[in-house]
Parts: C-alpha cells; structure tokens; sequence
C-alpha cells in the first residue's frame, strides 16, 4: 500500500459557499505533506473530513486504502490529530493529558517517551493551563502520538507561536518524520512548508493550484529573483518601468528573471534614483509561487 | 486628566458590555426576572385559596351551615366521615384540616337556649407553613367567634383547639434543606453542563475526542457518573450541616438515591439541550440563568407553592425541581413514602426523557 491517505473528488459545501471544489491528492506512506494556504483556503475542512470529523457534500476519503468517514475504530485507533486552535484540559498535568487520551487506544505509546521526544520533560508535571503556547502545541503534537500512530493530523501546528517556539514544534515534528509517520500538515507560512514538507499543496479557494516539492513548485512557478531596496525613494523607483512587487514606506520589492538583470537595476538605482541604503537579493520562495498563481500574497489572507 | 480618554474609554466599554449578551443579561433581565417573579409571588399573598379539608362528624343542618361560613374564605375538600382522620391526612399529604365532632349541633342548639356546654373545635395544622397557618388560624378562629356571638352574644361555647398534623414538631429550615439539595443539584447539573459543553466545544476538545475510539457515548456515561458524584457529594455536605447545625431529623432512604441520581441526569440533560443552541461560552451563563432562575424561585424551594397565586403554581408542575423538592421532602423529612413514591416516580420519567433527548441532540462533530 503506497498511498496511505487518498482524497477524491473531495467537495464541500458551507450553504452558497464552496470551502472544498473537486479536490484530489494522495499522500505516500512515510512522507510529510503539507498544505499550504490563506485563511479560509479550505484546508481546516479538507483535514476535518479526513479525519472524520466533518462530511464531505461529494467526493471521498480513503485512509490505508478504506473508505473512512469517522466511524470505524480501527482506522482512528491508526491516526493521530491535533486540531486547528486546540486547548486541553486545564486542570490536567501534561502527564495526566497524555495518559488520558492514550487510555482510549488499544495500541500504546510509552508517555515518558513521547514526553521525551517532544522535549517536555521539564513540564511533566505542570497544569496545562501554565505553559507557554509553544508549550502547549508541543502538548497537541504529544496528543496526537499516544496511540503510535500511523498517519499524524497536524492543523495549523505553529499558528500564533513566535519564531523560537514554532522552531521547537518543528523539531518535534521532523523527529516524527524519522520515525516513519505519515503527517499531514496545514499552514499558511510558507517558511513551515519549505522547512518540513516532501511535498507540498498550494491550497487557494478550495481548490489545489500546485502541488510538488518545494523545489519543484518555485523551478515551475517561481521562476527568478527578488530584489529589496531598503532606504530608497520609492515615488522615482517605481517610475523606472521595473516589475514592482511590493512598495513599503521606503522600501521597494522588485521581481527579475535573471541574476544578470540586478546589476542593471543597482547602476540606474545609484545613477538616476538618489542610490539607496541596503539591499536584499534572494531567490524565487514558496510566496512567490503563490503570489504567481494566485495573484494574492499569502500575508494578504492572513486575517489573524 | 484628559476628558476624551476618559470618554472614549467609557463609550468603549458601553459598547464592548452591549456586544456581550450575558452581561446584559446579568445587568437588566436578571433583576427584571427577580422584581416579576418576587412581585407575583408575594402579590399573591391577598388572593392565595387556601384549601382546608373538613371532616364532618356531626352531618346535621347546623354542621353544614358551619361549612358554608367557613367556604366564604376557604376552599374546602371533605374527608369522609367514616375513615380515621390521622391516617387520612398523612395518606394524603393533607397541611390543614378540621373535624367537626359529633354533637356539634346538640351543643350550638343547648347553648342558644341557655345551657353551660361547650365543645372544642380541633384545626390540624402543618407547621412547616408558618405563613399559611397565620391566616388559617385567623378565619377558623374569627368564624367561631361569629358563630359564638350569634349563638350566645360573646360566651365561647365553640371553643378553639390546634395541633400539629405530624407528631413532629417542623421548621422553616425542615422545608427549606431537600430545597438546597434541589437547587444545588440543578445548578451544579445545568452549568456544569453547559459550560462543560461549550467551552469543549470552542477548545476543540470534542472534535478531538471524535478522532478517538472513545465513543460519545462512553463519553456521556462517564459525565453522567461525575454529575451523579458531584450531586452526592453536596447532598451528602448539606445533610451534613442540616443534621449537626440545625439538628434536623433526616430520613435516608432509597428515595433519596434514586430522586438525587434523577435530577442530576434530568438537569444535565436540559444543560445538554441548552449547549446544543448555545455557542459561545458568554451567552451560557444567561441561558443557564434563563433556566434555573425561574425554577429557584416558582418550584417551592424558598416558600411553599400555596403562597403563591394558583397560576404559579400551575407553571410549577411543569418544572422537574418542583417534583425533586416535593420528592425530597416527602422522603427525607416527612417520611410519606406515598408521595415520595409519586414524585420519584414522575422525576425519574422526566430525567429519562430529558437525558435520551440530550444525549441525542448531543453532537461532536458537525
Ligand atoms: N462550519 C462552517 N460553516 C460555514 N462556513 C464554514 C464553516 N467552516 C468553514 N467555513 C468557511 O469555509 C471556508 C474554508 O474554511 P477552512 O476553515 O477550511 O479554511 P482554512 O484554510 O482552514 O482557514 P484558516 O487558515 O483560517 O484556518 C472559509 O470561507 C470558512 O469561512
Ligand atoms: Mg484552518
């Protein structure tokens, strides 16, 4: 069995609106996949009929090769699913959360390994309620290991953590990865998917507009560069005739298709732009790929 | 100080505190609530009916008009003149009665003529009804002295008597313990429930537990056996107190486990219904308020359901806490098991409806 987790046709409707438009992907044993997308994308409700949570309008879902829709115990003793904005128990330790979930499996976990592995020895014993967010999806992503499971949900994992604590829910999760799991995660920052996943769904309006490794996805769609000039006059900048990406108080985003064409834009910056302060050059990431195919920035959904 | 801070602030919090409907809740219709139901509960006081049950021994003329002056201000129920009148009235729940003996109108006819007879009249009263009995009292008492000026212009040929319906002398705080346990019991059920439910619900708690083999089932059983040892614990606290403060007698009987146990499934059963319509964790505490409040006050917890005017007492047999108050105190302080039977009998229907219909209502998912 090579795909453990297969979506066909996948539809959902919310009353007018279309969350999820014939979707289809599957996803290999062993292989962490992300979806990557905007607020409102579809992503929580395609991961929620996955995981049975939520029924699709059309379409299904299959997980180890069968048909699942939430009801059949062997197939939710197999996965594992921290959902979107997940709180726990507030009076429970993280040792008494994990202890309570994994007593609903017939397959278990050791806890003190799964403490371990999600570096929360420290807090074993603490109330959930006392620690830090990042703490506390280290806690959802422990939650989702108790049964040993064989696919992990893992919805918006790092939303709302500053970069320190997103990097440690990262390392728990590449730990997962080596130990085989499949895990399918959501995200809207494309740094997450670039950093974790194998492959990668670009998610937007329901629909999936690309999907491949990241390499994959910029060589196809994001071809090129970007340039960032910080410290400039961007009223005079902007009237060279440049591809402006982003103009921002004083900084302006320009996109060029070959290395070759930066040192055009640094001579007519210098000669006929009043110079500027510092300059940034990378190449194509996961944003411009989206921002390509969609013609919207993922920042530019983000309504948190 | 700047004003505009100040006011902007203000205007604010105006704002934030109109938005949130619980708080507004709390602020007007919580009182509002309070000055209606206090208003007609204690209105009721001037046109309460009053039911007194009279056992005619005499069954003459006379004995008869003596029940119709007494019928001008009381609702009177008859007790058959050929069963044994203490029996009678604790079979059936009776809080007031008067037997009118035999030679009543031998005494009232040869003391209009000039004889020295007199004959005790005997009201049998409750009196854990303090405030009822007052006015009892008060025309029982006034109808006789009527009749002894009519039969002999003043001489009290009709001379009245009292005794307690129960050989046991009853307090306020005797009527008032199985109300607590009502109340708390409801209280702890509905709340709990509800924001149990809610708060899950908004944490993404029973969407998790949802991906688990744990069933929602199991899930209920489980919340029921908690609701059930939490309903427990506080009767058992406020029996507690009841014995070793008030040192009230206290009667434990399977009535008791088996009302107790009932309410808290009836009471979390309505918190299940209510958090199936209620969203959010704010607007919780009004819907439980909306159900709990009215119950407190118009199911006999705090005062007994015949000060109140009839209409009340009508909406109070529609509410489950009337049956858990009536039943507890009917087993727990009065020792009727007949009525104990009954009242257990119709809670423990209700909590059987009200939890199928909750857990049925009760989803995980969408
Ligand atoms: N229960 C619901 N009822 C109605 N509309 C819904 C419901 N759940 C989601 N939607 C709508 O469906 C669309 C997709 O929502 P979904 O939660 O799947 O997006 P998402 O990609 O997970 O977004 P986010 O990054 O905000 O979590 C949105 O427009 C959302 O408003
Ligand atoms: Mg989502």
């Amino acid at each position: 069995m090579k795909h453990v987790i297969e979506i066909r046709n996948l539809t959902k409707h919310y009353g007018d609106l279309i969350a999820v438009n014939d979707l289809s992907i599957s996803i290999k044993k062993g292989e962490i996949f992300a979806f990557l997308g905007p607020n409102g994308a579809g992503k929580t409700t395609t991961v929620e009929i996955c995981e049975g949570i939520r029924k699709p309008t059309s379409g299904s879902v299959h997980l180890f090769g069968e048909e699942f829709s939430g009801k059949s115990k062997s197939i939710r003793e197999r996965i594992g699913v921290l959902p979107q904005e997940y709180r726990s128990f507030e009076r429970l330790t993280v040792y008494e959360t994990l202890k309570y979930y994994a007593s609903f499996y017939q397959r278990n976990r050791n806890i003190d390994e799964i403490i371990a592995l999600m570096d929360l020895n420290d807090k074993r014993n603490d109330l959930y309620m006392n620690l830090s967010g990042g703490l506390k999806q280290r806690v959802g992503v422990a939650m989702a290991l108790v049964n040993d499971p064989d696919i992990v949900f893992l919805d918006e994992p790092t939303t709302g953590l500053d970069p320190r604590a997103r990097r440690g829910v990262w390392k728990a999760i590449q730990k997962l990865k080596e130990e085989g799991k499949t895990i399918f995660l959501t995200t809207h920052y494309m740094e997450e998917a670039e950093h974790l996943a194998d492959r990668v769904a670009i998610i937007h309006n329901g629909r999936i507009v690309a999907e491949g490794s990241t390499h994959e996805l910029i060589s196809r769609h994001g071809d090129g560069y970007t340039v960032k000039l910080h410290g400039c006059d961007t009223g005079k900048m902007g009237s060279f005739g440049w591809d402006v990406r982003e103009v921002k108080d004083n900084s302006i985003t320009l996109h060029v298709l070959k290395p070759g064409d930066i040192t055009g834009i640094l001579s007519k910056a210098i000669k006929d732009g009043k110079g500027f302060e510092s300059m940034e050059v990378r190449r194509a990431n996961l944003e411009e790929v989206f921002l390509n195919l969609t013609g919207e920035t993922l920042e530019g959904g983000d309504a948190h | 100080m700047r004003p505009v801070a100040i006011i902007t602030d203000f205007m604010a919090n105006v704002k934030m505190w109109y938005r949130s409907k619980g708080t507004v809740f709390w602020a007007i219709a919580f009182p509002v609530l309070l000055m209606l139901l206090f208003g007609a509960i204690f209105q009721g006081q001037d046109d309460v009916t009053i039911t007194l049950y009279v056992q005619d021994m005499d069954n003459t003329d006379t004995s008869e008009m003596f029940i119709s002056s007494l019928e001008e201000r009381l609702k009177i129920e008859s007790i058959p003149d050929d069963v044994e009148f203490d029996g009678y009235i604790s079979d059936n729940n009776i809080r007031a009665a008067l037997v009118i003996p035999q030679g009543f109108e031998n005494t009232v006819q040869s003391a209009s003529m000039g004889s020295n007879d007199s004959l005790y009249i005997i009201l049998s009263l409750d009196p854990t009804r303090e405030s009822i009995n007052g006015m009892i009292r008060g025309i029982v008492g006034g109808t006789l002295q009527g009749w002894n000026m009519d039969i002999t212009g003043g001489r009290n040929v009709l001379i009245y008597g009292e005794e307690s319906i129960t050989a046991r002398e009853f307090k306020f705080i005797d009527f008032f313990l199985p109300g607590v346990i009502g109340i708390t019991v409801m209280t702890s059920s509905i709340y709990g429930t509800i924001f149990r439910n809610t708060k899950y619900k908004k944490w993404g708690i029973l969407r998790k537990l949802s991906t688990t083999p744990f069933s929602r089932w199991e899930y209920l059983v489980s919340k029921m056996l908690f609701m059930t040892f939490v309903s427990f614990v506080s009767t058992f606290v406020i029996i507690i107190v009841g014995v070793v403060v008030w040192d009230i007698r206290v009667i434990i009987n399977a009535y008791l486990f088996v009302i107790v146990t009932s309410a808290a499934f009836a009471f979390s059963g309505m918190g299940m219904l209510i958090s199936r319509f209620v969203k959010e964790e704010e607007t919780a505490d009004s819907a439980g308020g909306a159900v709990t409040f009215p119950q407190m006050f118009l199911a006999g917890t705090f005062f007994p359901l015949e000060m109140m005017p009839a209409y009340l007492g009508q909406i109070a047999r529609v509410l489950p806490l009337y049956y858990v108050n009536e039943g507890l105190r009917d087993a727990m302080i009065h020792g009727n098991n007949t009525g104990a039977m009954y009242n257990t009998a119709i809670i423990f229907t209700i909590a059987a409806v009200l939890f199928v219909l909750g857990a049925l209502m009760t989803t995980w998912t969408e």
